[in-house]
């Protein structure tokens, strides 16, 4: 019977429970839907140059370093085949940001 | 005696197996969501998602790239869904830039639909009637606006990496009917008195010279000290011309369209008084149409 509680709440747990309403958050989007994040990102910084408010939407997929971020999203776009428009604007964000936080990219002799 | 103490002795093995297993599967070992589509996030993530989309397409005015980025939150209604946020953060007082975004969007998307099923308007350009429908086809711009989006779309949604760079841009970019700018006149100017609905509201209604009401007309409303902008069309259950701003009693406003025009001033809350003497504040209904 105990194998059977065991097996019954697992399967609760595993698959009732997620089906109801969870906070899903967008730093566990797959890696193609981050980089367009990135991009929209990118977009957005390449009509206005509101750095600020470029990093703050980055921030919208997790707490890593945005440098990092912008680097996968760029080399994903890279093997990918996005468009030469498409990376110059993420490149374009991703120099303003390193910019901004050399300390962080700077390795340290 | 016995027996019954055997199955007491079942129902704690079961009890004590479903505490262990509760506590794995939702403690220990609980389910991590990994690898998801943007249509999983939770609703205020895919506000700032809908928002971020709504920023890059203002920037690039991408409306084909826009539509596909939407289709993946799949939401019912994505311009209802952009009008209610767009209303939703303006009165949340979130950032004009990305409230106003999201309003440019609804309305580019309302007007490209609009665009799509109005009846072609190149009757007097179209070919003569002997010519194929092949060759009818190139030449009507509406059948040509339409098969590019829906391609991208599908084509996004199915691939296993979606490209927007080769997918979307490949395609020709929306060709959304350039409409001239509208001239609009204050056609008609009420006070309304309703208990009922309790909110101090000008309510404006545009509408075009064919009597169909008109979304995506922008009014800029004054008052000493402060400023605001609005839209028709945000809140489509009222009407694709309808938009209202909630005044405060005691202040004038001075209303105008932001294309130009009469501005309407002296504008205030109505007073008004219910059967049994009480006081209260009425709505102002301006209408708008083409002189």
């Amino acid at each position: 019977m105990m194998g059977l509680g065991i097996a019954a709440s697992l399967a609760y747990g595993w698959y009732l429970a997620p089906n109801q309403k969870v906070n899903i958050q967008p730093d566990n989007l797959r890696i193609d839907y981050k980089s367009d994040v990135v991009l929209m990102v990118a977009e957005a910084y390449h009509a206005d140059h509101n750095l600020a408010s470029a990093i703050t939407r980055i921030s919208l997929l997790g707490n890593t370093q945005p440098v990092d971020t912008i680097q996968k999203a760029i080399l994903f776009a890279e093997q990918q085949g996005y468009s030469d428009l498409d990376l110059q604007m993420m490149r374009e964000l991703l120099a303003a940001v390193q910019e901004l936080t050399p300390l962080i990219t700077t390795p340290i002799p | 005696m016995n027996q019954s103490r055997g199955s007491l002795y079942l129902l704690t093995g079961f009890l004590l197996g479903l505490g262990i297993g509760l506590i794995y599967s939702l403690v220990i070992q609980p389910v991590r969501y990994t690898d998801i589509a943007p249509a999983m996030l939770d609703p205020a993530a895919k506000d700032r998602y809908r928002a971020l989309i709504a920023i890059a397409y203002n920037a690039d005015r991408d409306l084909v790239r826009a539509r596909a980025r939407l289709a993946l939150l799949k939401d019912d209604d994505p311009y209802r869904s952009l009008a209610e946020q767009a209303q939703r953060w303006l009165a949340e007082g979130k950032p004009f830039e990305e409230s106003r975004a999201l309003g440019l969007l609804a309305i580019s998307l309302a007007q490209a639909q609009a665009t799509i099923l109005a009846p072609p308007t190149s009757i007097i350009n179209s070919p003569p009637k002997t010519q194929s429908a092949t060759q009818a086809s190139e030449i009507n711009p509406i059948e040509i606006t339409v098969t590019p989006k829906l391609t991208s779309q599908l084509t996004l949604t199915g691939s296993e990496y979606p490209n927007p760079s080769q997918e979307l841009l490949s395609s020709p970019s929306p060709q959304v009917t350039p409409t001239a700018p509208l001239h609009f006149q204050l056609s008609k100017r009420d006070s309304v008195c309703d208990p009922t609905i309790g909110q101090n509201l000008i309510q404006v209604y545009t509408w075009d010279a064919t009597g169909a009401e008109l979304s995506g007309v922008e009014f800029i409303i004054n008052w000493q000290g402060g400023e605001n902008h609005f839209f028709t069309g945000l809140k489509p259950e009222k009407g694709k011309g309808y938009a209202d701003f909630t005044m405060t009693p005691g202040i004038l406003y001075t209303l105008r369209l932001a294309s130009g025009g009469e501005p309407v001033m002296d504008l205030s809350s109505p007073s008004c008084t219910t059967a049994s003497g009480e006081k209260y504040w009425g709505i102002l209904v301006l209408e708008f149409s083409p002189p």
